[in-house]
């Protein structure tokens, strides 16, 4: 099974070559590629330096845009199995096997990993807020698509070579993680989930500024995305 | 209506229908376009210079003013400019992406290609 990691990237230098250099400690079977967002920083330097294999997008794309790049990479270079993983050191190189376990047995197309499923798994289980946030979107999902889908905005998943085409194909770009997760779940695909436990961010800042009305901005659009993506990436037959 | 008025109308269509020529000319716009602006601008010289024409639609469409008519039409003709814009913008960034993806893949390839070449 060739498994490649995806990892998007931007404005990361404090992180990046700290999370590949732990990849490939990790395994050397492994391979990974980062997609360097257009970042502004000293991260394009760092990846030239030390050799990693890397795609540099000439211009900012945002982040479902960059992980569209690795999905299209994954499938010209016709990978099994994909692997979505954060380059700011949040996620753990050592639940590689685990995630990929139910692609590989074929139980699933796509399997996310989940930071709520096991209160003891995972020590960082992130604030209140964003807790609630994600029980919301929770909700709606299983209201359009039927499935209870426990983490849908973790940005750690693994997917098959059916879902590296689909999502090379059409991946949406504005919020990524729950509305790729509904355009599966209405074409019929199977998606599991593990638990996991992610790591607090080891530097650099998140991409979600706290301004006070952001979460509330985010959460009502995400909801109207997933009723409008239920319908309009519904295919006659579901799967391709 | 006043003739300071109606000369101050007739100088701003002129600048307009000037706007619409030279765009012609510099072909800086798509036909498409070109067709619906030229369409307004044929519409406005008409209402400019024969007013009963447009009372007359009005009362036959049963507006109370003939001004409600026109105001009720550019805002019909706005929000579908701003309709087919938004969807214009929507499909060209979805382009953009893609051209950006793609060129960004081939320039790494065509750089692993170099260093074999180099090699």
């Amino acid at each position: 099974m060739k498994t490649l990691l995806i990892i998007p990237a931007y404005n990361e230098e404090e992180n990046i070559l700290n999370t590949c250099r732990k990849i490939e400690n990790f395994s050397d079977k492994l391979d990974y590629i980062v997609i360097n967002d257009g970042s502004t920083d000293n991260t394009e330097n760092i990846l030239k330096e030390n050799n990693i294999n890397h795609i540099k997008l000439v211009h900012n794309l945002g982040i479902g845009g960059a992980v569209q790049t690795g999905y299209k990479y994954a499938y010209e270079n016709d990978y099994d199995i994909a692997i979505q993983f954060d380059g700011d050191g949040q996620h753990d190189v050592t639940y590689v096997d685990k995630i990929s376990e139910f692609l590989i047995n074929g139980q699933a197309d796509m399997v996310i990993g989940t930071r709520y499923l096991d209160k003891k798994e995972s020590e960082f289980q992130s604030t209140f807020i964003r807790r609630m946030g994600a029980n919301i979107i929770t909700f709606f999902i299983k209201l359009f698509c039927g499935k209870k889908i426990t983490d849908p905005t973790s940005g750690f998943r693994a997917a098959n070579k059916k879902v590296i085409e689909e999502f090379a194909k059409s991946y949406p770009t504005e919020y990524p993680e729950p509305e790729s997760t509904v355009s599966l779940l209405v074409n019929k695909y199977e998606i599991k989930e593990v638990p996991v436990s992610m790591n607090e961010r080891e530097g650099g800042t998140s991409s979600l500024t706290s301004k006070f009305w952001k979460p509330a901005d985010y959460m009502i659009k995400v909801v109207l995305a997933i009723i409008i993506d239920s319908i309009s990436f519904r295919r006659k037959g579901g799967k391709r | 209506m006043q003739t300071t008025l109606k000369i101050a109308l007739i100088v701003i269509l002129l600048i307009y229908l000037f706007c619409i020529s030279k765009s012609v000319k510099r072909k800086n716009m798509r036909i498409n376009y070109l067709i619906f602006w030229a369409i307004i601008g044929v519409i406005l010289i008409i209402a400019l210079i024969a007013p009963n024409f447009v009372e007359n639609i009005s009362n036959s469409l049963g507006f109370g003013l003939p001004i409600n008519m026109i105001f009720c039409f550019a805002i019909f003709v706005i929000l579908y400019l701003i309709f087919d814009l938004t969807r214009l913008i929507t499909k060209q960034e979805n382009k953009n992406i893609l051209l950006i993806q793609e060129i960004s893949m081939l320039k790494k390839r065509v750089e692993e290609l170099e260093k074999i070449e180099g090699e």
